[in-house]
């Protein structure tokens, strides 16, 4: 009688722990998806690019990045040379191979800046500077 | 079938239920994270709102635009310069230029008729919107009307008329 009860508990916890491990597996799937470089690139590219598009000259942005910075580091590239911006296009660049460009119809100087501590809270980001071109 | 035999007939069904469900998931998040983010009807969105303040500020038309009530050719023939847009940037694309907008002036008491037009970009892209009056889809450029009122300086009234077109389909759908 006691033996039998423990083959019930003892296949109810292998039963158990597959299924966990197995939702477990799942859930990391489904993060690692949405922190992908390639999905990142895309969403911020084009984040910036709404943002100058919305922007008038003389505005000031700050774009905290903190996310997209770590996924870069952890790809080794310069937290300064992850945005770039030349002739009405952004690009964002999270691995060496990859990045992904959009481009912005508002025709603005548009300087932008890496920094450490966006908010005096420790967040990194980028400051954007909006200019108008013929300045 | 004994009790451990049906036991073991439910356990291998449920793990098939299992992998189905994760079929499942994996199939749409694989599917989801793999269309490109639609920004067009924004980005279009924003395109109108740029014109319109281009046009009209505080509730008065732009005296280049609209001198005594009579309007200025070479405010339409510069009309990009003049409110600083630039629709020849990406080189990517299928097609040239990405973009087209519209922009018709109404006497108030008048609205059938236009009074002056202003168009730029492709005019191509126009038919797109026809298109989708009635169904939109997916793969055709993403059109947004916006209308405003305004006066000009002699206080006459206009209904403005701003069609604006984006289509960058190759960047924001699959």
């Amino acid at each position: 009688m006691k033996n039998k009860r423990a083959n019930i508990l003892e296949g109810n916890i292998i039963f158990i722990v597959l299924n966990v491990v197995f939702l477990a597996i799942l859930i990391l799937f489904l993060f690692k998806q949405g922190a992908g470089a390639v999905i990142l690139e895309q969403a911020y590219a084009k984040q910036i690019a709404l943002l100058i598009d919305s922007a008038e000259p003389g505005m000031v942005l700050k774009l905290n990045m903190k996310k997209v910075i770590e996924v870069a580091e952890k790809n080794k590239i310069v937290p300064d040379n992850l945005v770039s911006i030349s002739d009405n296009i952004v690009q964002v660049k999270l691995s060496e191979r990859g990045g992904y460009s959009y481009s912005f119809f508002n025709d603005v100087k548009v300087t932008l800046r890496y920094e450490e501590d966006l908010h005096n809270d420790g967040e990194k980001g980028y400051v954007f500077f909006i200019e108008e071109k013929n300045e | 079938m004994n009790k451990k035999g049906l036991e073991q007939v439910i356990s291998v069904y449920w793990f098939a239920i299992l992998i189905i469900v994760a079929g499942g998931i994996f199939a749409m998040v694989y599917t989801f994270y793999n269309s490109p983010y639609d920004i067009r009807e924004v980005e279009a969105t924003f395109l109108a709102n740029k014109i319109s303040s281009c046009l009209s500020e505080n509730g008065k038309l732009n005296l280049e635009l609209n001198t005594d009530g009579v309007f200025n050719e070479s405010f339409k023939n510069n009309f990009l310069d003049k409110c600083s847009i630039n629709f020849d940037v990406e080189k990517d694309f299928e097609e040239k230029n990405q973009f087209y907008v519209k922009i018709n002036f109404f006497k108030l008491e008048d609205l059938g008729d236009s009074i002056f037009e202003i168009s730029e970009g492709n005019k191509n892209l126009e038919s797109n919107c026809e298109i989708q009056e009635d169904e939109e889809h997916e793969k055709l450029a993403k059109c947004m009307e916006k209308n405003f009122y305004s006066l000009d300086n002699k206080n006459n009234q206009y209904i403005i008329k701003i069609l604006s077109v984006v289509r960058k389909t190759e960047k924001n759908v699959k």
